[in-house]
This record gives structure tokens, sequence and C-alpha cells, in this order.
């Protein structure tokens, strides 16, 4: 008979092997998939791995899918580690645009030409509305113990709400009107040019957006790991009452990790305007259509919420979501990214099982003892 | 009187709110046997897809098409919510994670858009769907007529739904032994209740709920399909947040189904009417309104300690040491 | 049951037991904390499938898969921590998980709480079938859960430690209803490690130690010591109680000065208490759980708000509400909860000894954590207070009850604290660990710590406390001295009585 027993130590080659072996089982499933709708697997598959990583300039565009949702997993994975689930990563990625294109545009306006002026100041603006998006759950949950998941959730409608009114439906800062083209069919406003962001490379184009990450995903990890500040948000995180006990700051902490968190999804937000779209882009295809934040989820809880790992996973997912755009056609189908997704999610959370517990065989041995019982024994 | 304003809004609130109903039963049932299942916004896409699709192969009168569709978004529904089951009940996954998971997986950007994209399903005009029945004739009382009398019989089905679930929760036998394994199951395993069992059971029987919830959309409301988000657009969330705000009672939840219904069908009503007001401003009030009301709830609870199952989101492992 | 096997992770708990009990006979089954007799017994329910062994009732071999099967063969068993449900009623507690074929589909209030009432008159356990869990005490509650068993029309019933809640009176009470269920015809099994109920209550007693049966023997023909011996394998020292108090410098650590606290449901749960505690000296507070003293020491620690009053440590008033506070004030607390609310329990026994020092300059450099001096403050701990575990990495929930107790009271004495709140310290201990956590309290208070001790063990009080204080509804009731403290006298006060 198989059992489930907890494991008292967990090594670590299996927090790496078992995500690995996972991932392998979710393209084997993927596979059957894919043949019970009558597609080419092995095909499909080439064709995924060389338009997301292998092909021609597919390591680039790779890069530029994955910049997004490396913010947005990282804010994912920021949040989760002290078991707050802020979904609203998605929403504060909007205000994040938000913040960076208008402080653009006001310095644009003013002549500032520095592009080092236009990135600081647009990362630090996104990262402030990001983080304001971010403590309105926050607050709500430290103060009257609101549940984070639906409040940051239904932000992220509002958010976008927001951002389609800022462009559609009102004569914002932030709108057009410079064209009459421009005012009837309702687009933001160019970002000025010294706004633009630089990337780095030639074979391979690495965005700066991808780059300051990477750097975010440093400086996250070092703070979790090595500082009081991560120390507390551990223990908050095993037993909040423990914490309590000790004399630690519960509140401030929810309020601290909510603000990082938004805060880095904002600076997501900067990067989507600064490097790729230029303006703010309020249209149903634009920010709104990608689900930088629902992806960002995926991603954190792929790498296990690590900083460094989610770098890693952001690639690999920035790259299928790159095949899926490469790709989309009769040949392939539309919604497949999120299927594979979801497979590759649920295989993870399957092997976390196995981390947590480790699985053995006992056979059932049967011992006979000779001899009569006493008429009256009952047990 | 039954063009004004008012009863337009009302009516069309117990319409919007329908699926809301049938979504927020669902996942009430899962949560009272300590279930959370975040799902429920994939479920009804799916549910919805489903559903449409039955419509377009089955051919028949309207009864049996619409019948054989709600069963199909029925079953979809439970299919995707029995993944859930799995992972979070025998294998003991987080519930928030794997409810994430299965919206994304199931939702707008993925399953049920992979369906709908092989099946052509936006290419295809709607065949059947639910009329309003005009109950008893009394479908032109005064006020009353149009809110009450009028509506289709998805609507009635789930009057007798709230109904059935309350029933079952209060007075029966089975209904207690649920709610003893939402609230402590450790205790109920003890008392000889099959903890894992009345969980599978009862997460299937929402996410068969959050499907038919989905058809709502794609056989009575709006008639069709259409890719990506826009079919349910949060109702799924807005649904789950209701099961808190209804204190986990099924008589709640119809009142709340219908508030939000109403708050969701406002801006079109309003339009309508020529009352210019930001649309946005309008659609976000459903999503607002979900806040604060979690807000008071939240703290009212926090201090009466009533309402939760006190074992949601916790899985049960009866051999730990 | 014969030739019983039991392995978890880390531990052997059962080794080849045999045990057996004949039908209307009280039959106690005792041994120290972590003996095994808690496993066996949730094997005998259903709980837990043996390794190895086999089960025979009434002659017949049985082989229960859940704890359906065994219920439905009448073995009902009364847990340690009761299996209630606190929102539910009394009468929907007993009918519960009903799975018998005359079961109703519908519930009937009216008629199951007639039957409830009735079944409660008979056996003298009288609850209101109508009143929710939560409202009742402990006592009434370890009383609705016999009633599930009676109701289920039990065979055998089994007692799992059951006065380590009760007031002596009630205990006697207890016993009584057990001896006339055996009288019935049923079989009583009764768990526990305190000699003196086993000798009261039971036919014939057997003994398991470290996980293996010693000897069965009868109750009459035993004495404490000889009980003591076998359950032990040595000889110890019972437990006697303290002769008289210490003399001691009158410089007062904690002053309680009319006191009202909060509970948890919006009532007061401690009214108007005053006492003081001496530097060095330990005051008990004696007292069946749930009569405030709980949220008295949560109260001094910080944990909960104090409504009135004044709490002060050292001469300094305290706020309330604020660990913080209560922690630099110098109160230590070493919670009844110890891996609930003590530590955290996936984190290394290092994360876990820094919880309370980690911001303080020995163990940090600004924000950034000192690793290794945490590691070898850890390691300190672990050597001087004689805590077993494989590694200081190893996660404290692995760690058995007695080395996690060691481990806290470790931490907590480390700190040098004016005042140390302890509260139910040797619970689910085994003798040893005993032992070695009485002799701390003592070193700490002969180092001049004030130490409020908060017990349900009567003899553990009377042997450690100079003074003894016995909450009973949220009051002070009574105070007596060490050597005047005789258990009738602090059995009355507990049960409500006013004393001298």
């Amino acid at each position: 008979m198989i059992r489930l027993e907890r494991r008292l130590q967990q090594p670590w080659w299996l927090s790496v092997a078992v995500p690995v072996g996972s991932l392998a089982v979710a393209f084997a499933i993927m596979a059957v998939v894919l043949l019970a709708s009558g597609h080419e697997v092995v095909d499909t598959y080439r064709k995924i791995v060389e338009a997301g990583f292998t092909g021609n300039g597919a390591l680039s565009a790779t890069l530029v899918s994955a910049t997004p949702i490396l913010f947005t997993g990282l804010a994912a994975a920021a949040a989760f580690r002290m078991e707050l689930f802020n979904i609203g990563a998605e929403g504060q990625l909007y205000l994040g645009a938000i913040g960076a294109s208008w402080i653009a545009l006001q310095l644009g306006d003013h002549g500032a030409g520095s592009t080092p002026l236009f990135v600081v100041s647009m990362c630090a603006a996104a990262a402030v509305l990001g983080a304001l998006w971010a403590l309105i759950p926050g607050v709500l949950k430290a103060f009257a113990n609101t549940n984070e998941i639906i409040t940051s959730l239904m932000l992220n409608y509002v958010a976008g709400l927001l951002l389609t009114y800022l462009i559609y439906d009102s004569a914002s800062y932030w709108r057009d009107t410079s064209t009459l083209q421009a005012r009837a069919f309702p687009q933001g406003k160019p970002m000025p040019s010294a706004a633009e962001w630089p990337s780095f490379g030639s074979n391979v184009v690495v965005p700066l957006g991808f780059a300051i990450g990477v750097g975010v995903a440093v400086v996250l990890w070092f703070v979790y790991s090595r500082t009081r500040f991560g120390f507390e948000v551990s223990v908050i995180a095993d037993s909040p009452r423990a914490a309590r006990y000790a004399g630690m700051r519960t509140r401030r902490k929810i309020l601290a990790v909510m603000a990082i968190s938004g805060a880095v999804a904002g600076i997501g937000g900067a990067s989507q305007v600064a490097e790729f779209s230029h303006t703010l882009d309020g249209s149903p295809q634009g920010l709104q259509a990608a689900a930088f934040g629902y992806t960002g989820i995926v991603v954190a809880a792929l790498a296990r919420y690590n900083p460094l790992a989610v770098c890693l996973v952001a690639v690999l997912i920035g790259g299928l979501l790159n095949a899926g755009f490469t790709l989309q056609g009769a040949d392939f189908p539309s919604g497949l990214v999120g299927v594979m997704q979801g497979i590759i999610l649920f295989c993870a959370l399957g092997g976390e099982l196995l981390i947590r517990y480790r699985l053995t065989l006992r056979r059932r041995s049967r011992t006979h003892v000779e001899g009569g019982t006493t008429p009256e024994a009952a047990a | 009187m039954n063009d004004g304003l008012l009863v337009i809004v009302l009516a069309q609130a117990v319409l919007y709110g329908t699926p809301l109903l049938y979504a927020s039963l669902g996942e009430l049932l899962a949560e009272r046997s300590g279930v959370l299942n975040l799902g429920v916004e994939g479920m009804m896409v799916f549910g919805a897809a489903v559903g449409y699709w039955a419509t377009q192969r089955v051919h028949g009168s309207d009864e049996v098409v619409l019948t054989v569709a709600v069963g199909a978004a029925a079953l979809s529904g439970a299919a995707m919510a029995l993944i859930h089951a799995f992972l979070t009940i025998t294998l003991r996954a987080s519930q928030i994670v794997s409810g994430l998971a299965l919206t994304i997986f199931a939702g707008g950007l993925g399953l049920s858009a992979y369906f709908g994209a092989e099946l052509h399903l936006a290419d295809l005009p709607a065949t059947h769907q639910f009329r309003s029945l005009d109950v008893l004739g009394l479908g032109d009382m005064p006020f009353f007529g149009p809110i009450l009398f009028d509506q289709s019989l998805l609507v009635y089905l789930s009057w007798l739904a709230t109904l059935l679930v309350g029933l079952y929760l209060a007075r029966t036998r089975l209904g207690l032994n649920v709610r003893a394994v939402g609230e402590a199951p450790a205790s109920a395993d003890a008392m000889g209740i099959d903890v894992a069992l009345y969980r599978y059971v009862h997460v299937l029987v929402g996410g068969a709920f959050a499907g038919v919830a989905g058809a709502c959309y794609s056989l009575a409301i709006a008639p069709g399909w259409v890719s990506g988000d826009v079919l349910v657009n949060g109702a799924g969330w807005i649904a789950i947040a209701l099961v808190i705000f209804a204190f986990w009672r099924p008589e709640l939840c119809l009142v709340g189904a219908y508030l939000f219904g109403g708050l969701s069908a406002l801006p079109f009503a309003l339009q309508a009417h020529d009352v210019t007001i930001t649309p946005e401003f309008l659609q976000a009030l459903p999503y607002v309104m979900t806040i604060i009301v979690l807000v008071l709830v939240s703290t009212a609870f926090a201090r009466r300690r009533l309402g939760a199952p006190a074992a949601l989101g916790r899985p049960y492992v009866r051999e730990e040491r | 049951m014969r030739g019983i096997t039991k392995r978890f992770p880390g531990v052997l708990a059962n080794d080849d037991v045999t045990f057996e009990a004949a039908a209307g006979e009280v039959h106690a089954l005792l041994g120290e904390n972590g003996a095994g007799k808690t496993t066996l017994s949730n094997i005998l329910t259903g709980l837990y499938r043996q390794d190895e062994g086999d089960v025979e009732l009434y002659g017949e071999t049985v082989r229960f898969h859940s704890p359906r099967d065994a219920l439905d063969a009448g073995v009902c068993m009364v847990h340690q921590h009761f299996r209630l449900v606190a929102p539910f009623t009394v009468a929907e507690n007993v009918v519960l998980g009903d799975h018998r074929k005359e079961a109703s589909f519908f519930l009937h209030g009216r008629s199951t709480e007639r039957a409830v009432a009735e079944l409660g008159e008979r056996y003298g356990l009288d609850v209101p079938p109508r009143a929710k869990i939560w409202q009742l005490s402990v006592g009434e509650q370890q009383r609705v859960e016999i009633l599930k068993a009676l109701y289920r029309e039990a065979r055998i019933l089994i007692m799992d430690e059951p006065t380590a809640v009760l007031t002596p009176q009630e205990a006697v009470a207890l016993f009584a209803t057990l001896r006339s269920m055996a009288e019935e015809g049923k079989t009583v099994i009764f768990i526990s490690h305190k000699l003196h109920e086993v000798k009261a209550v039971a036919d014939r007693v057997t003994v398991l130690r470290g996980g293996r049966t010693i000897e069965t023997v009868a109750a009459s023909g035993a004495t404490p010591q000889s009980l003591a011996a076998l359950m032990v394998g040595r000889e110890i020292e019972v437990l006697r109680p303290l002769e008289e108090a210490r003399q001691l410098a009158d410089v007062l650590a904690l002053e309680i000065e009319g006191v009202t606290v909060p509970g948890d449901r919006g009532e007061i749960a401690v009214r108007n208490v005053s006492f003081s505690v001496r530097e060095g000296e330990i005051v008990g507070i004696a007292g069946v759980a749930g009569n405030g003293q709980r949220e008295l020491a949560e109260a001094i620690s910080g944990m909960r708000d104090i409504r009135g009053g004044t709490v002060r440590v050292g001469g300094r008033a305290l706020r309330g509400g604020d660990p913080r506070e209560s922690i630099l004030a110098g109160v230590s607390h070493v919670p009844e909860d110890r891996l609930g609310t003590g530590l955290a329990p996936s984190l290394s026994v290092t994360n876990n000894v820094a919880i309370k020092t980690y911001r303080g300059r020995s163990l940090s450099h600004g924000p950034l954590l000192a690793l290794r001096r945490m590691r070898d403050a850890a390691l300190g701990i672990i050597r001087r207070y004689d805590v077993k575990t494989p590694t200081p990495e190893t996660p404290v929930r692995n760690l058995s009850g007695g080395n996690l107790q060691k481990l806290v009271l470790g931490r907590e004495f480390e700190d040098h604290p004016l005042v140390l709140v302890v509260a139910q310290p040797t619970r689910g201990l085994d003798v040893g660990a005993i032992e070695t956590v009485h002799a701390y309290l003592r070193d700490a208070a002969a180092s001049g710590v004030a130490i409020l001790l908060l017990s349900e063990d009567l003899d553990e009080i009377r042997a450690l406390a100079d003074r003894i204080l016995v909450m009973y509804e949220g009051e002070v009731v009574g105070e007596l001295r060490a050597g005047h403290a005789s258990i009738e006298e602090i059995g009355l006060l507990m049960a409500g009585g006013r004393g001298a």
C-alpha cells in the first residue's frame, strides 16, 4: 500500500529536480492535448522552441515578452512569500504605466533631454503609484482584516477602467488630441523620444527594463534572505501568532510588503511604456489584453517564490508567450498558451507534494498467534 | 410604468444576478466543506463555451437542446473542478494557487479560448436560447410583472436551487455532516465521516453550478460566444466575494446576487434612458461595491466571529503527527 | 490487541504491544507521556492503521480502515482534545455522523434534543441539549463526548486522560459514571499517567513504557510506588508538595492591581484581579482551563489588551496590548501552545532561538543578520539545555514535545527576564523531561526571576509554588501558602467555593 509520509528534511536538490520534472510531465500532457485536437506534436514543439529561443532574433523578442512578467512575477513572489496573495499586480502595473507616462510627458513638455533622467523619474513615479494602488488592499488587510485576494483583484478591474477612461472617455492629459485622426480614434500621446529606454547587445538585445528587473530580483533576494526585514517576513509567513508573540510589528510588515510588491509591478508598467509601446496604451488590445499580472503569478508560483528563479522562469514563459504571438494562426490555436501555462502550473503544484512528502511502500504483515483467548475478552 | 427606469433596472438585476447566484451557491457549497475554489471565473467561461457548443451540435426542439446544453455546461464545470479537487484534497496543494491556476487554465485566455477557436464558436450564430417565460400570465402585472414573472427558466430554477441548498445545509443529516467537515474536519473524521469524499462531492457540485452560471451568459443573457475575457468579465470573482458577503448563507446569496446584478445592469439601463454618466465610472461600481461590502463584513465578523467555516482553506491530513 | 507495531517518521510508537480488556471492567492503560498509549488507542478506534499485529473484538479478528468501522463495531473514544464542532449544539454533536440505517435523512431537532436529554439523565451527565459547544465549560464538553458514545450504544469506551481538565470533584463524579457503565457490561479503557486516579477507578492496570507492554497488574494489589516504578523503569520521586514557602526579599517584580482583561468573545475574562509576585518567588495559579488564566497570562505578556487596572513590571506600568513592550520590560512568556504561539514550526531551531533577539546588536549588523552569531547562540542553548535535535537547521516541528519545551525555556531564560510567565510547562512531557523542566524553574527562581506558573496539574503546583492562587470565573477566589494547601481545599476553590 502506498503511503504518504511527511519529510523531516528537504534535500536541496529536490527543489530543482521536482520543478524540472513537473515541467517534463506538463509537456507530456500538453502533447496529449495537441494530439487529441489533431495537431502535430513534435512539429508544434519544434516551432515553439524556434520561435521562442533559437530562431533569428527569437531570444531578443523573448526578452521583450519576459520583461513585464519578470516584474509582475517578482511582485507576486515578494508578496506571496509572506502569504499575502497580491493578485493585483495587473492593476498595479497599469497604475505604474499611468504614472510613468505622466512624468515623461511632463518632462518632455518642459524640455528635459537626458535619458537617464527619464529612466529614473519614470521608475520612481511608476513605483510610487504602483505602491499606492497596492496599499489599498494592504491597508484594508492590515487594519480591517479584509481578504486581500478579492480586494486586489477588484482593483485590477477598476484600474483597467481608469486606463480606458483616460484614453477613451475623457480629454485627459494623457490623451493625444493633436491631430484630427487622434481625436476621432482615441489614443495616448506619444512619449518624447528621449524617454525611450536604451537596450544593450547586438546579437541578443537586452532591454534596459530586463536588466533593471534582474537587479530588482537580486535586491529582493538579498533582503529576504539576509536582512532582519526578511527574517520577520519568514516568521510572519510561517506563524503570524508567533510573530506577534515575539513582538514583531505584523501590520507594518503587511503594508511594507504590499508597497514593495506594488512598486515592482509599477516599474513593469514604466518599462512597458518606455520600451515597447511608447505611449499609454489604453486600448482593449493594449496593456489590458496582455494579462501581465496574472501571468506573473504563474511565473512566481513556478519559481517557488524565489526572486532569482523568477528571472529564469520569466524567460521561459516569455519564450512561450513569444512563440504564441509569432505562431498565431490556424495552425497554432489561440488559448494554447493559457492552456500550457495552466498545465505547467498544475504539474508544479502536484510536484510540490513530492517535495513535502515522501512516498513509501509498505507491506502489511500479519502475526498469527496460536491458542485460545479468554472467553470474556472484549479487545 | 413597466417601462420606467426602476422597473427595468430591477428586472435586469434579476437577469444579470442569476449567473452570480448560481456561481455563488456553488462556491458556497465548496467552501462549506472547507475548500476554497478560486477557479470560478474559469469554470464559468468554460461552461459558457461548452453550453454554447452543445446548442450548435444537438438538434431538436428548444427544450431538449437547452436541457442538454445546460447539462453539458454543468458537467464541464464539474470536470474543471475535479482538477482543483484532486490537487487540493488528494495532493494537498495550496488551494489558492490551484484555484488561480484553474482560472488561467480554463478561462478566457486558456482552454475556453482554445475550445472556442477550434470549434469556431464565435462564427456561429445563436440557434437556441432561453427566452422569457410569461408565468401564469402575470408578466404584465404592474411593477412586479417584468421583475418576477417574465424571466427565463434559468432564473426560476435558480430560486429553486437557492431553496434546496438552504434546506440541504440546515435541515438534512448530510448537510450537518458537511458543515462539520468544514468547521472541524478532525472531529468529523473521528465521527466516521469521510472528509475527502464530502469535499470532492461538494467541490464538483460547486463546479457544476459554476458551469451553469456560465451558460447563463451564452444561452440567455448574451446569446453567442465571444473569445477572451469579455463574456463573464469578472463575475466569477464577484461571486466568490458574494459568498463572504452572504455569511455563507444561501438566502443572502440571493440578495447579494441581485444587488450586484443591478449594479452591472445599471450602466446600460441608464444609457438607454439617456442619462449620461461616465460609463467607466458606472462599470467600476460593482467592483468598488464589492470591496466596500467586504470591508464592512470583515470588520463585523472579526468582532463577532461568525461565518467562515473554520477549516476553510486548509488541507486535512489524518495521520499528521 | 496482539503484537501491535506502529511507526511514524523518526519514531517507533508501538513496539509489539499486547493488551486485552474484559467486558464489564474498567481497565487502565498507564504510562508516561510518549509511552504509546494514545497511539494504541487510535489504532483501536480506526484513526491509525497498525503496521503489524491484530486486533480482536469479542473473539473475532477485526480490521478497521477508518474511524467509521470502529464506531460501527461499538468502539468509541473520548479524546484528550475533544472532537467536537464548536459552533454546533450539543444535540447536533451527539447526532453527527450517525450512519445507522434507521437514521433519517432530515434532522429532527426537537426529538433529538429530547433523546439527548433523556440519555443525560440516565447516566448523570446533564448538559442542555440546545447549548452551543463553545458556550459550555470544559467539563460539560467532556460529558457531551461521553454522550456521543452512549448514543451510539458503544460497547467499548476509551477515555484518554479525562481528568486533565476536571476539578477533583468533577473527576470523582466521572469515576462514578465510568463504574456504572462497567457494571452494565461495557468495557471502559482508561488512559492516564496519573497514578492515584488509576488506583481509584480501575480494576486492572496495564503499564506501557517506551512503546512496549511492561506488565498487567490488578489495581488492588498495586501501590503508587510500584506503578511508578513500572511506568518509568526506575525509582522516581513521586512529586511531593513543597513543605513551606521559601524566605524571600520583599522586592516586587510583578504587580497586578485590579486588572480586567477582555476575552475572545467580548466578555470579561479576568475580573478585577490583584496580586503580586516577588523576585525569586514562584506563584502558582491553579484552576481548570477556561477560568481566565490564559487571558491573564496574555495580558501580562502583551498579547492581549488590559482593559482596566495596572500591570507593573519592575515598578513600571505597562500600557498593555503590545508584546514588544512587555518583552522590553523584562517579561518572558512560555505559552501553553508551544508550537503554535511560542515557535514558528517550519523554521529552524536557529531562527526560532533568534525570534525575539534578532534585533539586538549581538545578532545583527544594522539591518543585516549576523547568521553565524545566530547559529552560535542556538548551539549554546542546545548544549546548555539539552535540546535534542539533529542539527540547528532542523525545523522545530520535528522536535519532540520535551525538547520543544526545553528549547523555549532555554530561549526565555537566556534573556534574563524579570518575570517569567509559564503556562502548562509539562503538558505532554515524559517524566525525565518533567524533572528537567522543574529543575530549570527552581534554578531560575533561585537566581531571582519572579515566576508566575499556570498549571492544571495540582501536583506540579503544590511541588513548586511558594504561594498558590486559585482562579474561578475570572477572579482570584483564594490564596494558599505552600505547606498549607491540601488538594481538597484547592479543589473546592477551583469549583467555585469561597476559601479562607
